[in-house]
């Protein structure tokens, strides 16, 4: 018998051995091993052919002799055109497949460029600045309990300063905030230019780089308050002049006298992508506050400059174990340094900050964009290669006729971006007319744009082509592989077995539109909880007037108030529902919790505020003008501070349920301790936060007019409008130079909620995009099968099959489908949605009848799309199907 | 004389075929070149090198029969052509013309001595 080399080998061999060489080289290899296996037995034999076959990698011996019977290079300009010329007839007679690819890709391109556009928007904020990389906001965190803290935007005041006299690394510091004012440009105006105005002190311009167009940057030594104005705001009050050297007086909210500003200089303006959006900025002097390490010291939002190059974690460290030192508090207090950067898009914490976005709604977004996308190109994939029956003749003729797999290759390809570049066309056309609705979804504007900025534009195209170039590539390879011979014989049911990967790509397109339709369902439940929750207080038919100094005459604007038709009660209030949670706050030990502290919050108004508010009272009485529950504490507090603390811890007090049973006070009308005053009563919860927290301990004083408060004011139902007018007419006798903002607390509680709104919509938006692109993918599908069935539907008819039967036949395999998505996606979703619900104190629960509806939902999408083309094609006349031969 | 483009490894490829004519071909050439110099060589080298030879002129070949051993292959059989001739002739003349300027008793004034290779 003659010796063979091993198979594996033979055949590596022949694969690296060009054709024209074969016949000889081959032959040589077999009775060179033939040789050696007589010589030397088979193992070293066969160790000497595989040296062998490795001999055989030389150019000279794999290089492939071209063929003499060439076909024309797949790139020449001849067969680019022809390209083009085929591909635009073949998307022309198929016009229904196009159009259904046009639409799906075309949304899909569209809400990706727009989400894309979001993203990278809220990525650019504060990267700007020449120092971005060194300019840091000093963070507070309190530590509560050993997992629990709380961080705060604001730091002493005197920490900065310290920090730039302790530590070389520190360049220079500034307290930074922003605010909004009414300016009048003439004293005799009526109403004010709104403002948003930033307040800072002279140091701001050695850690941002203003650019000065006029004026000076320096602080002036006068009475009036320094005004820089940037130019396009310096252009809308003083258009075409001058406007340095002006002085422009605000609308006072607190005092009563309007304050002067001086413009003493002209800025370039501050980039709108900057948490610190501002049209002014007022220049105060440095007054570095020294810090004190007990007793009472002011907060502010302040910023440092460090040196390039500074280690910050190092710093950090530095910073707290020096801050534990000088304290002595064991580290309850702690700074962190929030780089610049990071200020826009990681400040959930920071409350009053109007400027910021949040990180998770962008990764939201973000994803579900990028979902959409993919069911698009799914369904372009699965529909090519549904559609690859019908193209695969096309493709032998073209083999037999010497053209080459890479010529169909990039005939498939021009389809495919000749599709890609009509939708790209329609998609961008689209993005730019949409812009400013999604701006205005958005509630600020958008800097960086794809047609704004030729760089994105540039990296947009760039995407697009390769996201084409992806999706072509994949239904051209399974085109041009099929066997000619085969093609034309009519045999390619077996290699067009690719329907496994469209089974599973048609799963995962409907999974993704079921997880979105769950999370809509969700977001909107959780929103609705929010919205409607039962606060503790009745939040209807309750309108506020804002935080304004009284000048002794609240107590007679109350009176008058109560003569308005409409209203039911009124109170002066130092605090207001979505102010805050109080006006004060202590820290007392838990009395269930050794080394525990819990935080306990203090409300005050006059002795009306807990009736206006309308709280349940449980056991005790309420505040009444017949005892003395109110404290007369303003003019308490300016005589003397301790002994207005006295009398604070005897002063009668409200307590809520919670607090009664946190801080374990069983006796009213007693002095206790943990209640720094006396309860005379206890009321039901209330939430005086916003529903992002859990309920704290709340405390109620009753003080006498206070100086500095809101005015809190309940109607009969329906007579907002006729009160409104009311409290105006009174405001000009009483305040005539002062603002006065009226607010329905139902409306601002509702704004509290405005994130969960927007997430709402943005998913009941996304949602009926997916499931509209996922069943336009399916009815692709569908009609394909149809068209391909279309003799066998024919044939079953003509044997007698019922309408019924052939549309359950066709629609089987599609409704099989989206039951497995069903069952896929739910869990997937519950579990993704649980961890978003975790982040709220107060969630809705995930009913097992959501997914119920969700599934029914899909399926009947499902069905409703499959039937409306199995109707047709069972309905259909056999004879035409059975015709054509 | 142009000697650069014959290599040494060619040259005694084309050495080689000039000796096994007329049965010369990649295996009886590499086999004959394995028992002479005692070192493997490997069917594709001397194949590759008989490609370049026919290339430049000095070989040419014809198919020859198929043997059971080949799998029914045929083998492509080398002969020197007189351009090839002349280029060995050439070659061998330099080497003889050097060879007979070194003198044996120099040599053995240097250490060294051929006299028995």
């Amino acid at each position: 018998m003659q010796p063979l080399p091993p198979r594996w080998l033979d055949r590596l061999a022949t694969r690296i051995c060009a054709p024209h060489l074969r016949e000889e080289l081959l032959g040589d290899l077999h009775e060179r091993y033939a040789l050696r296996h007589n010589r030397t037995g088979a193992r070293k034999a066969n160790f000497f052919f595989l040296r062998e076959v490795a001999a055989l990698l030389r150019p000279s011996i794999m290089r492939r002799q071209p063929s003499p019977y060439g076909s024309p290079s797949a790139f020449s300009g001849d067969m680019l055109r022809n390209y083009f010329k085929i591909g635009s007839r073949v998307l022309l007679k198929n016009s229904s497949y196009s159009l259904i690819h046009l639409t799906g890709l075309s949304i899909g391109l569209w809400a990706c460029m727009m989400v894309a556009t979001v993203v990278i928007d809220s990525l650019s904020y504060d990267r700007q600045w020449s120092r971005k990389d060194d300019i840091y906001r000093i963070v507070t965190v309190n530590k509560m309990a050993k997992d629990l803290s709380q961080r705060n935007a604001s730091s002493p005041s005197g920490l900065a300063p310290e920090l730039q006299k302790n530590y070389a690394e520190v360049e220079s510091w500034s307290s930074l905030s922003s605010g909004e004012r009414y300016f009048k440009i003439r004293p005799e105006d009526n109403d004010g230019i709104q403002t948003n105005l930033l307040t800072a002190d002279t140091s701001i311009t050695k850690i941002l780089n203003l650019k000065l167009l006029a004026g000076s940057l320096r602080h002036s030594e006068q009475k009036r308050w320094n005004l820089l104005v940037t130019r396009s705001y310096a252009a809308r009050i003083f258009p075409g002049q001058n406007p340095i050297g002006r002085t422009i007086h605000d609308i006072p909210t607190l005092g009563s006298e309007p304050t002067a500003y001086e413009i003493t200089g002209l800025i370039d303006d501050l980039p709108y992508n900057s948490h610190l959006r501002g049209d002014a900025i007022r220049i105060e002097a440095a007054k570095p506050e020294p810090l004190v390490n007990d007793g009472i010291m002011s907060f502010g939002r302040n910023y440092i400059l460090l040196k390039r190059g500074t280690d910050i974690g190092e710093f950090t460290r530095k910073v707290n174990e020096w801050y534990v030192r000088f304290t002595k508090n064991k580290g309850r207090e702690q700074f962190e340094f929030q780089p610049l950067k990071d200020i826009y898009l990681h400040s959930d914490f920071a409350e009053g900050q109007p400027v910021k976005a949040s990180i998770r709604t962008i990764y939201i977004f973000a994803g579900v964009a990028l979902l959409l996308l993919f069911i698009a190109c799914v369904n372009f994939v699965n529909l090519s290669t549904a559609k690859a029956f019908a193209r695969v003749k096309e493709a032998g003729v073209r083999k037999v006729l010497s053209g080459s797999r890479t010529q169909l290759v990039m005939q498939l390809l021009t389809e495919t971006s000749l599709l890609f570049g009509v939708s790209v066309g329609i998609a961008v056309f689209a993005y730019f007319f949409t812009l400013r609705p999604v701006e205005n979804f958005l509630g600020h504007r958008l800097i960086l744009t794809f047609t704004s900025n030729i760089l994105m534009a540039g990296g947009a195209l760039l995407m697009f082509f390769l996201t084409a170039l992806l999706t072509g590539l994949y239904p051209a390879w399974v085109i041009s592989g099929f066997k000619p011979a085969n093609t034309l014989r009519g045999i390619f049911t077996a290699s067009l077995g690719q329907t496994g990967l469209r089974k599973t790509l048609v799963v995962a397109q409907f999974s993704i539109s079921i997880i979105v339709l769950l999370a809509t369902i969700v977001v909107w439940q959780q929103f609705d909880l929010m919205k409607n929750k039962k606060l503790g207080y009745d939040k209807n038919d309750l309108i506020c007037i804002e935080q304004i100094f009284w000048h002794g005459k609240g107590e007679a604007f109350k009176n008058e108030l109560q003569r308005i038709p409409g209203v039911v009660r009124s109170s002066l209030s130092m605090w207001m529902p979505t102010e805050g949670a109080g006006y004060m706050q202590r820290e007392v030990d838990d009395p269930a919790r050794a080394g525990r502290r819990l935080r306990v919050w203090y409300i005050a108004g006059d002795v009306d505020l807990p009736a206006t508010l309308g709280l349940k009272l449980l056991k005790g009485r309420m505040f009444s003008e017949r005892f003395a529950d109110a404290l007369n504490a303003d003019s308490l507090q300016k005589q003397d501070f301790k002994k207005f603390e006295s009398a604070q811890m005897n002063q009668n007090s409200l307590m809520t349920e919670s607090a009664a049973r946190m801080l374990g006070i069983k006796q009213l009308d007693v002095q206790t301790k943990n209640a720094h005053s006396v309860p005379i009563g206890i009321v039901g919860d209330f939430h005086n936060e916003s529903l992002y927290e859990p309920m704290k301990p709340t405390f109620i004083l009753a003080e006498k007019a206070p100086e500095y408060a809101s005015m809190l004011i309940r109607i009969q139902p329906g007579t907002e409008m006729q009160v409104a007018a009311g409290v105006r007419k009174l405001w000009k006798q009483f305040f005539p130079e002062k603002l006065l903002n009226i607010h329905n607390i139902e409306e601002r509680l509702e704004k509290q909620y405005e994130a969960e709104s927007k997430l709402h919509e943005l998913f009941l938006f996304f949602s009926g995009l997916t499931m509209f692109l996922s069943a336009l993918g399916i009815f692709g599908l569908v009609v394909q099968a149809a068209e391909q069935r279309a003799k066998e539907v024919g044939i079953r008819k003509v044997l007698g099959a019922s309408v019924a039967g052939i549309v359950g036949l066709i629609s089987k395999d599609f409704v099989k489908l989206v039951v497995i998505a069903i069952v896929a996606a739910s869990p997937l979703a519950w579990y993704a949605l649980q961890k978003w619900l975790e982040n709220y104190p107060y969630r809705t629960t995930i009913h097992w009848w959501v997914f119920v509806v969700t599934g029914v939902a899909a399926l009947a999408v499902t069905i409703g799309t499959v039937s409306f083309q199995a109707i047709r094609a069972a309905t259909a006349d056999p004879v035409r199907s059975l015709r054509n031969e | 004389m142009r000697r650069s483009d014959l290599g040494e490894f060619e040259e005694i490829v084309l050495l080689a075929v000039a000796a096994l004519t007329p049965g010369a071909y990649s295996v009886s050439i590499a086999e004959e070149l394995e028992h002479e110099t005692g070192q493997t060589v490997s069917t594709g080298a001397v194949h590759a090198a008989l490609q370049r030879l026919e290339q430049k002129g000095y070989l040419s070949s014809h198919l020859g029969e198929a043997t059971q051993e080949r799998g029914g292959r045929r083998k492509r059989l080398f002969t020197v052509t007189a351009y090839g001739g002349k280029v060995l002739h050439e070659a061998r003349t330099v080497r003889n013309s050097l060879w007979n300027r070194i003198t044996p008793a120099e040599l053995s004034k240097m250490g060294l001595d051929f006299s028995n290779s």
